[in-house]
């Protein structure tokens, strides 16, 4: 059966890096190690966050990390950022074509770098609030929050991949 | 050892001093080379891999690098995240370390060097260790070192560089049995043009001579004269269009059909990594794109050279000034052309894109209309049609202003050329500069405006070219795939007894994690083997290797004493019935789909196998009999029923050696008994192997094999197997207490 976390009957602390340690103020159950992933990564941010233990088994869900009580919800947060690296894309420098491969070169929140991008068709998905979600060919995600708020080259640039 | 590739990138210049400094000068074994900070900024990073330690350089380290010696060490890991993964190295008194970060562009490499290090750390160094490390990196290498392009697999001659001429003699041999027609058709292409270019002629004459001079019998002979050209030049492109289309259509079809045939010799291996949806796409759309492409360059480009010749030759004779003039707008409409190729090909990618929303929303929702219909979904599906149709025709509406902009803007550049020789021309003409005449300038005209199509057509030739480059290399990498191996080569025994032996078989898909590890199995002939074990534990893939699938193994697979790789593949799969847990109906008859066993049998044989195989009384009830056709996925048939129909194709082999694959899974214990009846009539006196999550099926076996994580950890009858109670026993104590409840539950509900 699912166990949920409404919010205010855990508190859960940093344990290491990714790891989180959890305990329920009612029954005193303590859960050391867990590890947080999003249920929705692409479209849920912080709401609906499992927890899974060292054997990768579901121990908690988070419905929505916005109603944990501070302490705990800046330990879940700090260990998604630490988990989850979806690079934010601000600008796009080049996109060269050679033979049907793409690299692009962008500048993103985490520093500028070049990245292939194969078969374009299915790895870049436009969705309909502006956002873009890329997947390059390393399997390494990326995302424009709007590309409609981008500069006008920028914008040129990924609208004929869209 | 020294390994041919030993990074998956250059190594960091500004490390290379400090790992002189830090490990002596000496070359490590192999490197990675990441690309994140500990602070997943991007950034360079390296770990160095000696005998007995790892260099670790990185901006985190003061200093630069660091060494990690292995005897401190328990064990490292890799540990994958989303987007990133970090390399980290677990100590002998409990620390953990972080060493480096990447994102998934150096995973594979990552994963090789950790796995290369916990196998030092638990047998010592051995050169042996380098070989999955180096396979790694080579699949990393699959760019061509000339041009950087992306190649289909490693060591793959890239397509670009081995030049056009390389490229077009590979399909050369498709259109070379039909040189004699594409020969005819030029010919015929090139008298067609010649004959478009008299027309100007004849009409400059008729202005300059015929008609000053009032000359009625000239004009009814230029008039004559003209309407032969039309004849000729109209009914020698009709004939020439007919032999074209019938050539081209031959020389897809040859194409396809190899492309097929090769498709079915390909090993399991070629299948694991192409998915079978884009085989079928490469037979049907790319052949169309190379058959486009052959034609355009064996056809088009020889007429739209020889027009482009022809009317330069015929202007520069009738006037070389004028010429000059004419030929002033000709960049101009080149780029305009060129520019708008390029502008054109996204937005057509992009309208593309729609249509294949579209398609794969009906392929999705007309093939289950019966789920919809379950979950009342009419409604939202008709909605998300409706939204996607809206999608694809906003782009369309958008790219339709383009494609209509485009031929007038051209036209309007062509007409601007005319405009400047009609100001060149006039202008001589009344100043009375040069020989030119009222007739010439009007031939000038019409050749000026055939003379831009070829102009156009070579300015996005090169982008056609880069098209079809695509497509080419999507065939070749079918038509120059290595085939299964010694097809009607290999040893042709009089008859396969049944023996299976396995000696110390070790496998793995890409030699970096192994699947079956030392993997010992003797089978009788006649024996009836149980295969059991959690999902993923290596039975399929075992059986994968027995099917001769894959080759590549280490060890050796004997069959009566014979190694399996010497035996004839194609006679060695006659022997071998094969029953799936998903079993495939073709679109086909009952008959036919039972017959696939054994073409050409006897209707009573059909009859036979389908009665051992608990088929025929079903099938009998059937309005169509064996006459019924069944669809791809055998519609109107039970799980059960196709289970059955499977069956039965296998009797028709009489196999030696009889395979099945969790035959019972997907169907209810009625089914199962059915089935279960038909199994037994089959496997008397054959070696039988069955892989079976429910071991009430394998009730008949005289021996169990229990594999886990590719070991056979169990071996031995079943009585053996529950006194030893291990794994086996265990299994069937979870089983048979669940049979238990699910009957008493059963029971419970019947009540």
């Amino acid at each position: 059966m699912l166990r949920y976390i409404e919010g205010p009957e855990v508190r859960i602390t940093e344990n290491d890096g990714i790891f989180l340690d959890l305990e329920f103020y009612h029954t005193k159950d303590k859960l050391t190690a867990l590890e947080p992933h999003r249920l929705f990564p692409k479209s849920g941010g912080n709401r609906y966050v499992t927890l899974l233990n060292s054997e990768g088994e579901e121990q908690a869900i988070i419905r929505d990390v916005a109603n944990l009580d501070e302490d705990s919800r800046r330990a879940v947060e700090a260990a998604l950022d630490e988990y989850y690296m979806i690079p934010r894309i601000t600008r796009f420098i080049s996109m060269v074509d050679t033979f049907q491969i793409w690299m692009w070169t962008a500048e993103t929140d985490h520093g500028t770098l070049t990245f292939e991008v194969r078969n374009h068709v299915a790895t870049v998905k436009p969705l309909y609030d502006g956002r873009v979600l890329i997947t390059d060919a390393s399997d390494n995600r990326y995302e424009i929050p709007d590309y409609r708020k981008m500069d006008p080259r920028s914008r040129k640039m990924i609208e004929t991949m869209l | 050892m020294k390994m041919k590739t030993n990074s998956n990138k250059p190594f960091p210049e500004r490390y290379i001093p400090i790992r002189e400094a830090l490990c002596d000068a000496e070359e490590p074994l192999f490197s990675v080379v990441g690309d994140l900070g500990m602070d997943r900024r991007y950034g360079e990073a390296a770990l160095c891999f000696y005998k007995d330690r790892i260099a670790v350089f990185g901006e985190h380290i003061p200093g630069g690098g660091k060494l990690v010696a292995y005897d401190g060490l328990k064990s490292v890991h890799v540990k994958r995240m989303y987007g990133n993964a970090y390399f980290a190295a677990e100590k002998k008194d409990g620390a953990a370390e972080k060493l480096m970060r990447f994102t998934f562009v150096a995973a594979a490499p990552a994963d090789a060097g950790a796995d290369f290090v916990n196998a030092v750390l638990e047998q010592g160094y051995s050169d042996e260790l380098l070989y999955a490390v180096e396979n790694t990196f080579r699949e990393l290498r699959s760019f061509c070192p000339k041009c950087g392009r992306k190649l289909p697999s490693p060591d793959a001659p890239c397509i670009n560089c081995q030049g056009k001429s390389k490229m077009a003699s590979k399909f050369a041999k498709y259109a070379l049995p039909y040189k004699k027609s594409l020969f005819v058709c030029m010919l015929l292409s090139v008298f067609a043009t010649a004959m478009s270019l008299v027309p100007p002629y004849v009409t400059g004459y008729m202005v300059d001579t015929v008609l000053p001079d009032r000359d009625k019998k000239g004009l009814w002979l230029m008039i004559g004269l003209l309407l032969g050209v039309y004849v000729l030049q109209f009914t020698v492109s009709g004939v020439r269009s007919h032999y074209l289309r019938l050539t081209g259509d031959k020389i897809v079809v040859d194409l396809k059909k190899d492309i097929y045939k090769k498709s079915q010799y390909l090993p399991m291996s070629f299948y694991d990594k192409t998915s079978t949806g884009s085989v079928i796409n490469r037979i049907n759309s790319d052949t169309s794109a190379i058959q486009a492409f052959v034609l355009k360059v064996s056809q088009e480009a020889v007429v739209q050279l020889f027009t482009l010749v022809g009317i330069l030759v015929i202007m520069l004779v009738m006037n070389w000034r004028l010429t000059l003039f004419s030929l002033t707008p000709l960049p101009i409409v080149a780029l305009v052309g060129r520019s708008f190729g390029k502008r054109i090909r996204p937005r057509y990618l992009r309208i593309w894109r729609r249509g294949a929303s579209i398609s794969s929303l009906l392929a999705d929702t007309i093939p289950g209309v019966r789920i919809v219909k379950a979950f009342s979904h009419e409604e939202a599906s008709a909605k998300k049609f409706d939204a996607y149709c809206g999608d694809w025709l906003k782009e369309e509406q958008r790219i339709s202003r383009v494609v209509s902009a485009f031929p007038n803007i051209m036209t309007f550049l062509v007409t601007c050329g005319t405009l400047i020789i009609w100001f060149s021309g006039g202008s001589f003409i009344i100043n009375g500069r040069g020989s030119i005449t009222v007739g010439l300038l009007v031939s000038f005209i019409s050749y000026a405006a055939m003379f831009y199509n070829p102009v156009n057509f070579f300015a996005n030739f090169n982008d056609s070219y880069q098209n079809t480059l695509a497509s080419a290399e999507k065939i070749l990498d079918i038509l120059d795939a290595e085939p299964e191996r010694d097809f009607g080569k290999g040893q042709v025994p009089d008859r396969i007894e049944g023996r299976i032996e396995f000696r110390n078989v070790n496998f793995s898909f890409d030699r970096s994690k192994k699947v079956l590890s030392n993997v010992d199995l003797t089978i009788e002939p006649g024996d009836i083997v149980g295969i059991v074990g959690t999902t993923g534990s290596g039975k399929s893939t075992l059986i994968n290797l027995l099917l001769r699938y894959y080759d590549d193994y280490e060890g050796e697979i004997l069959i009566d004493g014979k190694d399996l790789r010497s035996i004839d593949i194609g006679y060695y799969r006659s022997q071998i019935g094969f029953v799936q847990q998903e079993p495939l109906m073709f679109r086909d008859t009952i008959f036919n789909n039972i017959a696939y066993g054994k073409p050409g049998a006897h209707v009573e044989e059909v009859f036979r196998a389908a009665d051992i195989a608990n088929a025929h009384g079903f099938i009998t009830r059937l309005p169509d009999g064996y006459d019924t056709l069944l669809g791809e996925r055998g519609v109107g048939l039970s799980g059960g029923e196709k289970q059955r129909l499977s069956i039965a194709r296998a009797v028709m082999r009489n196999p030696a050696i009889l395979i099945f694959d969790e035959a019972t899974a997907s169907v209810d214990s009625e089914t199962e008994h059915l089935i279960q009846g038909a199994i037994e009539r089959l496997i008397r006196g054959r070696t039988t192997l069955m892989i079976a999550h429910r071991l009430s099926t394998l009730r008949k076996a005289n021996k169990i094999v229990v594999v886990d994580k590719g070991r056979i950890i169990e071996c031995g009858t079943p009585d053996e197997l529950l006194e030893k109670k291990g794994k086996y026993y265990k299994l069937v104590q979870i089983q048979s207490m669940g049979e238990r409840l699910q009957a008493q539950k059963q029971a419970e509900n019947f009540e």
